[in-house]
C-alpha cells in the first residue's frame, strides 16, 4: 500500500492505494482514524485493487469546511470513484465509514457493487441505545472497542509525525470531525435510505465489540433487502485487526 | 470600577455523602436528589437577595445559564432575570449569558432580551456565551464543531434583529427565516454586549473585533487566572485593541464579615459545600472539537509556561481540603472584614486590570441571612471605597441608566451624613 495525495474538487485528500486484478475495494475508515498501511488492507491488495482514502477533516486531508451534512460526504465519494474511471467498485466500510459507505450505496448503487459494514454506525433503536464513544475515558473506550485490550498495540494508524501535528492534534482533529456525523446520536436519517440500497450487503460484527450492540446486526439485516451478518469470535470493534484472519476469510467469501 | 451581585444558584440540599456517590453533577446527576419544592423556595430567595443588591448599591444583577446541574439551578438566565428586571430600578440587569447556540430560533433571545430592556427602563447588559461543554454540546446536544459557527450566526441574527429599521429575511446554514421583524425593541440603541470566554484565542479576536466586554468566569481566582489574563491583556495589546479595564469582567467568591475570625465561622461550610459538591464526570469535560487546535496549543502552553495553581492544589480545593484561610490565600475566596476584602479586591482589580467584578456574594448552602449580611458589607462597606479604581476611564460596557441612578442613589446616601 502507498499513500499518495488525491484532489478531488474541493477536497485535497490522502489516500492509500495497492493491489491489481478483479473489482476495485473501496475501504471507508472508522471514526477514529485512517489505518494507514494496515496489514488487513496489504491482504486485500492481494486479490484487488484497494483505494483507501481519508475522510476530509482527518489527518491532512482537507475540505472539511465545505462538508454541512452526510450528503456532502456521499457526494464526495461518489465523485471520488467516478474520476478513477474503473466502474463500479466493491465497498467495505467500518464503523463511521460503514455509515458513509451505506449512504453512498443507497444515493450511488450504480457505483456500489458489493457491500461490506463493519459495526456501522446510522441506525439507532431506543431499546439498544448505541454507546457514546465520545464520553468515554480511554480506558474504558479500550475495554469498548478490544475483546482483547491487550491487542491495542496492534492498531495501526495513519499518523505521520513529518506532517507537522501531534499525535494528539491528529486524534482531536479526526474525532472533532466524527462529531459532526455522530454527535449527539449517530442517526442522520439512513434507515430511511436503507431501501435504496441494491447491492448485495454483507454486515460483520466482532463478538465482543462494546461499541456496536449485537442488537443491531438484525436492524441492519431488516432495513437492507437480502443483507446478511456474520459475527467474528474474539474480535471487538476492530475484526480487522483483532481476528484478521476470520476477517479476510469473511470479506474475500462475500466478495468472489 | 463596577461590581454586580452573583451566585450560582447552587441547589443546597444536597446528601452529605454526595462527592462520595460516585456522580457527576453535571448532565447526568441524579433528579431525585432535588426537592422541586425546595428549589422554588431557593428562587425566591435569589430574587429577595438580588432585589437587596439593588438597594445595596451594587451596578450589576448577574444571572447565567446552565443545564443539568446542582451546581447552578438556572436553565433559563431569562426567567430570573425578568423576575427583577420589574422589580428592581437602579442596577443593570446583566445576562452573562444566553447561550446563543442553543436558541431555536436564536430571534428569541432578541426577543426576550428587548422585553426585559424594555421592562428595566434600559438596563440590560447582553451577555452571549457558547456554554460548557457539559451544557451545550452534552445536555443540548450540539456537535462541539458546529458550537462556534452556530453561535455567531445566531449573534449576527440577533444584532440585525436589533437594528434593522424593516422586515428582513435571514438565510443562515441553521437558522432559515423569512420574515424577522422583532418586536419589542430594546429601549438602547444597542445594550452593552458581553461574552465570556475560558481562553480561546477566537472569542479573543471576537471581543477585540467587536469592543465586547470579556468575561473571565471561573472560581478559582486570582493565581489561577493570572497566566490566562495576562495572556488575554498581552494579546489585546499586540492586536491594538482597546485596553479599557472595563472591558474585563472577572468572577470571585467574597466572603464577608465584621471581623475575620467571624468570616471563617460563618462561610466555611458554605465554601466547601460549594468547591466539593461540584463533581465532574472527566468524560464530560473535554469533548473533540469544542475547543480548536489552535487554542488548544496555546492553552497548553500557558498550563506549562509557569504560575497558576498546581494541580494538587486544584484537587485539594476541589475536595474541600483547603483550610478556609488557605482558599482565600490561593484566591478561591476573598474573605474577612470589609477593611480587608476592599484591599485584597483592589489588589485582584490592579493586578488583573479589572474593571467589572462580578462578585459571588451567596455560595454552597449558606443561609439567607448570611447571603444578606455578605451582600450589605459588600455594597456599603466594600463598594464605595472602591469607586476611585479606574475612575479615569469611561465604562461603555454597562447602561448608562445604571451608571446614572446608581450615582444619584450613591449621592442621595451620602446627603444625611454631610
Amino acid at each position: 500500500m502507498k499513500a499518495a495525495r488525491e484532489t478531488s474538487g474541493a477536497f485535497d485528500i490522502r489516500l492509500w492505494s495497492g493491489g491489481s486484478g478483479g473489482t476495485p475495494v473501496l475501504y471507508l475508515h472508522g471514526f477514529e482514524q485512517h489505518p494507514g498501511a494496515a496489514p488487513f488492507l496489504q491482504r486485500l491488495a492481494e486479490r484487488h485493487p484497494v483505494r483507501a482514502p481519508e475522510h476530509p477533516g482527518y489527518g491532512s486531508s482537507s475540505g472539511f469546511e465545505h462538508i454541512d451534512d452526510i450528503f456532502d460526504v456521499t457526494l464526495h465519494y461518489r465523485r471520488l470513484i467516478e474520476s478513477w474511471n474503473l466502474g463500479p467498485v466493491d465497498v467495505v466500510g467500518h464503523s463511521l465509514g460503514g455509515m458513509f459507505a451505506a449512504e453512498l450505496a443507497a444515493v450511488a448503487p450504480h457505483l456500489v457493487r458489493r457491500l461490506v459494514l463493519v459495526s456501522p454506525y446510522g441506525l439507532w433503536l431506543d431499546e439498544a441505545p448505541m454507546p457514546d464513544p465520545f464520553v468515554m475515558t480511554p480506558p474504558v473506550l479500550a475495554a469498548a472497542k478490544w475483546a482483547d485490550p491487550a491487542r491495542a498495540s496492534d492498531e495501526t494508524s495513519a499518523f505521520d509525525a513529518a506532517e507537522g501535528d501531534s499525535a494528539a492534534t491528529f486524534r482531536a482533529l479526526n474525532l472533532a470531525a466524527a462529531t459532526k456525523f455522530l454527535w449527539p446520536i449517530p442517526d442522520r436519517g439512513l434507515q430511511r435510505r436503507l431501501q435504496y440500497v441494491t447491492a448485495p450487503t454483507l454486515v460483520l460484527r466482532g463478538e465482543a465489540d462494546g461499541l456496536f450492540p449485537a442488537a443491531y446486526l438484525n436492524a441492519w439485516t431488516s432495513a437492507v433487502a437480502g443483507a446478511k451478518s456474520l459475527t467474528i469470535p474474539g474480535a471487538g470493534n476492530l475484526p480487522m485487526v483483532e481476528a484478521e484472519d476470520s476477517f479476510i476469510t469473511a470479506v474475500e467469501g462475500f466478495l468472489s | 470600577m463596577k461590581f454586580h451581585w452573583f451566585a450560582e444558584a447552587t441547589y443546597p440540599h444536597l446528601p452529605k455523602n454526595f462527592p462520595d456517590m460516585g456522580v457527576s453533577s453535571w448532565v447526568t446527576p441524579p433528579h431525585s436528589l432535588g426537592d422541586p419544592r425546595k428549589l422554588g423556595e431557593m428562587y425566591k430567595m435569589f430574587i429577595r437577595l438580588m432585589q437587596q443588591a439593588d438597594r445595596d448599591g451594587f451596578d450589576g444583577l448577574a444571572v447565567n445559564e446552565h443545564h443539568q446541574t446542582p451546581f447552578a439551578c438556572t436553565p433559563s438566565p431569562n426567567l430570573l432575570a425578568a423576575s427583577l428586571a420589574g422589580t428592581t430600578e437602579n442596577a443593570a440587569i446583566l445576562i452573562i449569558g444566553d447561550s446563543l447556540a442553543l436558541y431555536n430560533p436564536p430571534t428569541r433571545v432578541a426577543e426576550e432580551m428587548a422585553y426585559m430592556d424594555c421592562l428595566s427602563g434600559g438596563r440590560l447588559i447582553a451577555g452571549f456565551v457558547f456554554g460548557t461543554p457539559m451544557d451545550s454540546v452534552f445536555a443540548y446536544g450540539i456537535p462541539p464543531v458546529e458550537l462556534r459557527d452556530r453561535f455567531h450566526e445566531a449573534r449576527k441574527l440577533i444584532l440585525k434583529a436589533w437594528s434593522e429599521p424593516e422586515p428582513f429575511a435571514f438565510n443562515g446554514k441553521y437558522t432559515k427565516l423569512r420574515y424577522v421583524n422583532t418586536w419589542p425593541r430594546p429601549v438602547q440603541k444597542r445594550p452593552p454586549i458581553w461574552v465570556p470566554g475560558s481562553g480561546s484565542l477566537e472569542t479573543w479576536d471576537l471581543v477585540i473585533d467587536e469592543d465586547y466586554c470579556y468575561g473571565h468566569l471561573s472560581f478559582s481566582g486570582l493565581h489561577s487566572a493570572k497566566p490566562m489574563v495576562q495572556a488575554y491583556w498581552d494579546y489585546v495589546e499586540k492586536r491594538g485593541g482597546n485596553m479599557n479595564p472595563h472591558r474585563m469582567a472577572f468572577t470571585q467568591l467574597v466572603c464577608c464579615s465584621e471581623t475575620d475570625a467571624e468570616a471563617e465561622a460563618k462561610y466555611y461550610d458554605a465554601v466547601r459545600y460549594f468547591y466539593r459538591n461540584n463533581t465532574l464526570d472527566p468524560g464530560f469535560t473535554a469533548p473533540p472539537g469544542y475547543t480548536s487546535v489552535r487554542s488548544a496549543q496555546e492553552m497548553a502552553k500557558r498550563m506549562t509556561s509557569g504560575g497558576g495553581l498546581s494541580p494538587e492544589d486544584r484537587a485539594r480545593a476541589q475536595k474541600g481540603e483547603m483550610s478556609f484561610w488557605e482558599y482565600d490565600e490561593k484566591g478561591y475566596i476573598i474573605a474577612g472584614s470589609p477593611q480587608r476584602v476592599r484591599q485584597r479586591i483592589r489588589e485582584l482589580a490592579t493586578d488583573l486590570r479589572i474593571g467589572q467584578l462580578i462578585a459571588c456574594l451567596h455560595m454552597g448552602d449558606l443561609s439567607e441571612e448570611q447571603a444578606s449580611e455578605n451582600t450589605r458589607l459588600f455594597g456599603t462597606q466594600v463598594i464605595p471605597h472602591l469607586r476611585d479604581l479606574w475612575a479615569d476611564q469611561p465604562d461603555h460596557w454597562t447602561p448608562e441608566v445604571s451608571q446614572q441612578r446608581i450615582a444619584a442613589a450613591s449621592a442621595r446616601r451620602l446627603e444625611p451624613a454631610q
